[in-house]
């Protein structure tokens, strides 16, 4: 069975298991308790596709919760709407509160999303306070109990909590399998790098704001009628909301559908047996266990119960590093295309400084049609900052970049990606918690499609690299080599016409050297222009058609190999006067730096 | 499947387990006549949870003592606690905990007023009478048929508490002109100042010169003090119900040597706390609103209270949870039954004007109309007079003469 | 406004903020050094203001000085817990992975160390009562708050003194080199481990006296610290993630911002005024008023 039919499988047995123990459970007492483990594993899943799928944590998503919650009972309250229609009017305000407050708080990476989303919540709160919605109680209507959620018959709120889980459970499955889903586990691992493939971060962390804003609301607005009966800006907006959601999703592990599940169906029953058992004959004693649980947990599963228990998929699949498979090389004595092509992306005067120190000063050069293009340059040349410029990493102070005669100057890194530029990194930044096949499929949604098409795209770029039987595992497997070809491969999968390898042949071995020449030159002879970034002129003069010489920010050269290694300028940068000077006649090939 | 099948096997163990993990306690001998006491015992109100439970335990302990229900021969009067935490729906789970679990006749709780919302609707639900000490109006505008509330509320609390306090400025001969309002905007504070403000003060010719609500914690008391200092009222209405905001604003009070008379709104004024925090110099001459305090001819319970707990005086919270055994015990003498329904009725048509209950609520008659409201409920005020509270309006059953104000 | 006024709101805002300033550096130096966010800090502060009353009412030691007392010990104890329990979920290499874990165990230590104090020392408030603590020094027409005013001046010593430590001294230098590149300290033969532990323990102590300054004037009870932990994160987040002399600039804008919002917005909605402050330095400056790193991606 795949992957994909057992996680529906899952969820198919938590909705039975869940409706079983509805059936089954008669006391009151334990029926609420039932009814609060799927509301906080409905809480902790919304919660797990902004923080967990997308590794973007939010300190302050009871922001939702509460808002689904006041904006229900206060139209029921006030204005007699049936809560039916409130909490999707709940809903809907939560998501559009989740898209104002992702404007301006996306912007920020890392801690301090989380650190930003903190203070919305305490903001309500106070807000409500000052409103005088203190304390709202929900009216008690006894002529029409269903038509304002409140049933005589406590399984009937099991049941709506067990609905709003499974469709949450659904939702987030959805997600785990679109597009979306792998953007968003893409930019969890490795947000530059996502960027390069074509993925539009801002946008999908948006998206995901957004959808884990609908389903917390909804859970607000069932938790204010089935467990409070009144709402208080504390019960909904407060420190103890965001507290419980942490605790179901991190106890239980994030970034996965069990998680919450797993997390909520143990605490929330741990927390009332405590309450129960000890809590009502030794007050406080269930804080302290509780508590001292919570640390053992953690202790023991630092990364949750499902990573620990289910050790997740990576160590399932992932196998000891294994030598590369070695690819298919032809020795292909191919002529250097001695036709000009068209020139494709112009680069004109081009400048950047970091705090006063200038990167790149007044670069300049062109790039033809299906040539390779070598630029070189020692170390803190400006190579590389060259490259996040024209892929949009960095905006330059002056100049321009022109892509097939359009301005590409100042591009998101997506754009440009999407507009034929794909490009690798220095150091390989792959997504080590995906497979070899996800990390190219992220590369292959770069213009959209479906899960399938991408999946048929990615292991269409894996065959070309000669990884198609790594496919399923996970990059911390891979040897270098095969790191440098699967990043590769997920650049291809994007269907660049240009591509900006950053030192691809760095740390290889001469076998090395030869099989990643070799892809490189494949991807030529299939159409795509190359630009490379290296800074050891050996192995590029073998592969380059022209090289550009960068120094100290600078072009210093630009021509063909043979030229450009007899220029004294560059033999100057690259070894000195002194050396320039004794061995004035030397042949380039000499060139060691 | 592997991957999946242990998480869910884990699952399913426990979500199978747990109900059964929690057990019920051991059933009692069967006469036993069960209260059920849903106040918080730890968290933040864990105090105000523990004075109450003292109050009741001691009044069991009285029933008992004295041969119990006697229309139930001579059955046993049993407290159930559960703890209500600190929040909503910790307190709603240990109401419905407590009341699934046994056969309770009758509960008590849960002091804050939000903690009473959530529980009374689980007690309607199951239809077990419950007596609150809440003074929010909007416990007993729900048309519950099931709760009971023995505080005078909110609003009529503030109305009579002025004409008190209006009438103690005019028989000493010093008329209240200039009012105001300081305190937070927690619910017992909102619904306390919300018709003094809106109509209250107006019409009765007082002007409001000072309006600071804050939102607790209260980060420091100075601007509102140096108001009062520029304003001068002749009163200050003070609801400062979280302890460190309250001891603050007095500490500023002294600091900034403001002389204005304080007509604290709660009982939450007069905890023994005060005296050893601040000292008996700040808090001597302090007044305050209550829905209950010891009163003249409660000078043996006072005295016996303090031999079994220690604490230095009786308040609100322990005589109110006092008063409410004695009155389900009453209503199980009447109904002839520990059947909740029948307790229900019974307290529902009682008319007590004599017994522990009645005399421990002013004025001493319990009668409920049909919300649920205790007939005539009215406010006493209670005056700190070295380091101790004493009753002193209304002078019937003042326990010390009012301290004049200097 | 006249001008002795204003002056007043801000005086009294820094007077505020003092304290909050100590609160919030021992939080800064645990997340310098260990990247560790510790919910369970405002808890130590209690315990702090506990170990404060019991040097007033049993050795009757002047809080002030009790505070100073309270280091030793706090120091000490923070050592245990880092060795007993963080050490098991930090200095792993991946601190956003970590961080999870990290989370809920200062939670769960918090819960353990709240209702523990609840349950051994009861719930009742207790105070010291010390006599300036509703006295004021008069500086012209401005008033200056007697316990605010000293506590004022022992956290600026205090902080000094962690200054001096950090920037002056060997251990200092081997603190910020682990803080700065774990990596990189690790080969120069420092102690990773070692330096975390006693950064947890140093921060652990300050919080403590922080705690017994605050205990001057303020109310002791187990709960206290969900008045201030949040105003605490807020001071470490305006100074800048790990900036010892940012939090405290931080803790002392947090009194002044808390002050001077009531020239514009209702009491009420004092903090907000609070955190919409914090909210505009982050977007506009993420990495705070002090902080050298960039955006952290």
């Amino acid at each position: 069975m795949t992957a994909r039919g057992r996680s529906w499988l899952g969820i198919a047995g938590i909705i039975a298991i869940g409706l079983a123990l509805s059936l089954v459970i008669t006391e009151r007492y334990h029926q609420r308790i039932l009814t609060l483990v799927f509301l906080w594993a409905a809480m902790g899943l919304a919660w797990n596709i902004i923080s967990g799928y997308a590794g973007q944590i939010s300190f302050g998503h009871q922001a939702f919760f509460g808002i689904g919650a006041y904006v229900t009972v206060l139209l029921a309250a006030k204005l007699g709407i049936t809560p039916w229609l409130g909490m999707l009017a709940g809903a809907l305000v939560a998501v559009l509160a989740a898209l104002l407050i992702g404007t301006p708080t996306f912007r920020l990476a890392g801690i301090y999303f989380g650190l930003a989303t903190l203070a919305y919540p305490l903001i309500f709160r106070i807000v409500m306070d000052y409103l005088g919605y203190q304390e709202v109680a929900i009216p008690m209507v006894r002529d029409r109990p269903a038509l304002f959620m409140q049933f005589t018959e406590p399984r009937s709120f099991d049941l709506l909590a067990l609905a709003l889980l499974a469709a949450t459970l659904v939702l987030s499955r959805l997600i785990e399998g679109s597009r979306l889903g792998y953007s968003l586990r893409a930019i969890k691992e490795n947000e530059q790098a996502a960027l390069a493939m074509g993925v539009d971060a801002f946008r999908c962390k948006m998206a995901a704001y957004a959808l884990s804003a609908a389903p917390a609301a909804l859970a607000g607005a069932i938790y204010s009628h089935a467990i409070l009966f009144v709402v208080t800006p504390e019960a909904v907006f407060g420190v103890l909301v965001i507290v419980q959601t942490l605790v179901v999703c991190l106890v239980g592990g994030v970034g996965t559908l069990w998680g919450p599940v797993i997390g909520a169906a143990i605490m929330i029953p741990v927390s009332e047996i405590l309450d129960s058992t000890v809590g009502d004959r030794l007050p406080g004693i269930q804080g302290v266990v509780y508590g001292a649980a919570l640390m053992v947990i953690m202790m023991f599963a630092p990364e949750g119960l499902f990573w620990r228990i289910g050790r997740g998929r990576a160590s399932a699949t992932a196998p000891a590093a294994v030598a590369t498979a070695a690819a298919p090389i032809e020795t292909d004595a191919e002529p250097a295309p001695t036709t000009k092509g068209a020139v494709v992306l112009e680069v004109r005067s081009v400048s950047k400084a970091f705090l006063g120190l200038q990167a790149l000063t007044d670069v300049t050069f062109d790039v033809r049609d299906g040539e390779i293009l070598g630029i070189i340059g020692p170390n803190g040349a400006g190579k590389t900052t060259l490259f996040n410029v024209l892929n949009g990493f960095l905006l330059p102070e002056r100049g321009e970049i022109r892509w097939q005669g359009e301005p590409i100057t100042g591009l998101s890194p997506h754009l440009v990606c999407r507009r034929g530029i794909g490009r690798t990194f220095q150091v390989v930044r792959f997504f080590p918690h995906l497979t070899v096949l996800e990390n190219v499929m992220v590369g292959a949604f770069a213009h959209g499609g479906t899960p399938a098409a991408a999946t048929a795209r990615a292991r269409d770029a894996l065959t070309r690299v000669g990884l198609a039987e790594r496919a399923a595992v996970t990059p911390s497997g891979l040897t270098t080599l095969d790191l440098r070809l699967m990043e590769l491969a997920r650049c291809l999968a994007t269907a660049p016409r240009l591509v900006l390898l950053d030192e691809p042949l760095a740390g290889l071995s001469a076998d090395g050297v030869e099989i990643m020449s070799a892809m490189i030159r494949r991807g030529r002879q299939a159409g795509v222009t190359v630009v490379i970034i290296e800074h050891t002129i050996q192995a590029l003069v073998k592969i380059a058609d022209r090289l550009v010489v960068l120094d100290q920010g600078r072009r210093l050269a630009e021509g063909l190999p043979g030229d450009v290694t007899r220029n004294p300028a560059v033999i100057e940068a690259y070894l000195g006067q002194r050396w320039l000077a004794r061995h004035a006649t030397a042949h380039a090939a000499d060139l060691r730096p | 499947m592997r991957r999946l099948s242990r998480p869910l096997a884990l699952l399913l163990a426990v979500l199978l387990l747990a109900p059964t993990a929690v057990v019920p306690t051991a059933a009692l001998a069967a006469e036993d006549v069960k209260i059920a006491l849903v106040v918080p015992l730890s968290g933040r109100w864990a105090r105000q949870g523990q004075l109450k439970k003292m109050g009741a335990e001691m009044a069991i302990e009285e029933i008992n003592s004295q041969g119990g229900i006697k229309a139930l021969g001579s059955a046993k009067l049993v407290l159930r606690e559960a703890d209500a935490g600190d929040s909503v729906e910790k307190a709603v789970s240990a109401a419905q905990r407590v009341l699934t679990r046994e056969k309770i006749s009758a509960g008590i709780g849960s002091w804050l007023s939000s903690f009473t919302l959530g529980v009374t609707e689980v007690a309607e639900r199951l239809q077990v009478p419950w007596l609150s000490l809440s003074y929010a109006d909007n416990i007993t505008e729900r048309g519950f048929k099931y709760t009971f509330q023995t505080s005078p509320v909110s609003s009529v609390q503030a109305e009579q508490a002025l004409d008190l306090v209006v009438d103690i400025g005019k028989k000493n001969n010093r008329p209240i002109k200039k009012a105001a309002l300081v305190g937070d905007n927690t619910a017992a504070t909102v619904f306390f100042f919300k018709p003094l403000r809106e109509k209250l003060l107006a019409a009765k010719g007082i002007e409001l010169v000072a309006d600071e609500v804050w939102t607790p914690p209260l980060a420091d008391a100075t601007s509102i003090v140096q108001k009062l200092r520029a304003t001068q009222p002749d009163i200050v209405f003070y609801g400062a119900t979280n302890f460190p905001d309250s001891v603050q604003m007095l500490q500023k009070v002294k600091e900034f040597g403001v002389r204005t008379a304080i007509q604290g709104v709660g009982a939450w004024l007069v905890t023994p706390e005060y005296v050893k925090t601040i000292g008996k110099d700040t808090m001597d001459g302090i007044q305050t609103v209550v829905a209950a305090h010891p009163m003249k001819g409660q000078e043996e319970l006072v005295k016996k209270f303090k031999q079994r707990t220690g604490e230095p005086f009786m308040t609100q919270d322990p005589l109110c949870t006092y008063a409410h055994v004695w009155l389900i015990k009453e209503a199980a003498e009447q109904a002839k039954s520990a059947d909740p329904k029948a307790i229900r009725d019974a307290i529902a048509k009682i008319d007590l004007t004599t017994g522990p209950a009645a005399s421990s609520l002013y004025p001493n008659r319990i009668k409920f109309d049909e919300r649920g409201r205790r007939v005539g409920a009215s406010p006493i005020i209670v005056q700190w007079q070295d380091a101790e509270p004493y009753t002193v309006v209304p002078t019937a059953v003042a326990t010390r003469p009012i301290a004049l104000h200097k | 406004m006249v001008a002795s006024e204003l002056a007043q709101y801000v005086v009294t805002g820094l007077l505020v903020g003092g304290v909050y300033a100590l609160m919030s550096i021992g939080l800064a130096l645990i997340f310098g050094v260990m990247r560790v966010v510790n919910f369970a800090q405002g808890d130590f502060m209690m315990l702090g203001m506990y170990l404060t009353y019991y040097y007033a009412i049993a050795l009757n030691v002047d809080p002030l000085l009790g505070a100073l007392f309270a280091l030793p010990p706090f120091f000490v104890l923070g050592l245990l817990v880092h060795r007993a329990f963080l050490a098991r979920v930090t200095g792993g290499g991946d601190p956003n992975r970590e961080m999870d874990a990290q989370l809920i165990l200062t939670l769960g230590l918090s819960l353990v160390i709240t209702n523990a104090t609840t349950m051994i020392l009861s719930p009742m408030p207790r105070g010291i009562n010390a006599p300036y603590a509703s006295k004021a020094f008069a500086l012209g027409p401005l008033l200056l708050n007697q316990a605010r005013s000293y506590s004022f001046l022992m956290a600026l010593l205090l902080a000094a003194a962690v200054y001096v430590l950090l920037t002056r001294t060997d251990l200092g230098r081997a603190l910020r080199a682990a803080a700065d590149d774990p990596e990189a300290a690790g080969y120069q033969g420092i102690n990773v481990r070692a330096m975390h532990g006693i950064a947890f323990g140093i921060g652990i102590a300050l919080v403590a006296a922080a705690g017994g300054l605050l205990a001057t004037y303020h109310p002791i009870e187990p709960n206290v610290a969900v008045n201030f932990i949040v105003l605490m994160f807020v001071a470490v987040v305006l100074g800048g993630l790990g900036s010892i002399p940012g939090a405290f600039v931080g803790g002392l804008v947090i009194g002044l911002v808390q002050s001077l919002t009531l020239l514009l917005l209702p009491l009420q909605l004092q903090n907000v005024g609070v955190f919409v402050t914090f909210l505009i330095v982050l977007y506009v400056r993420p990495q705070g008023l002090f902080g050298r790193r960039a955006r952290a991606v």
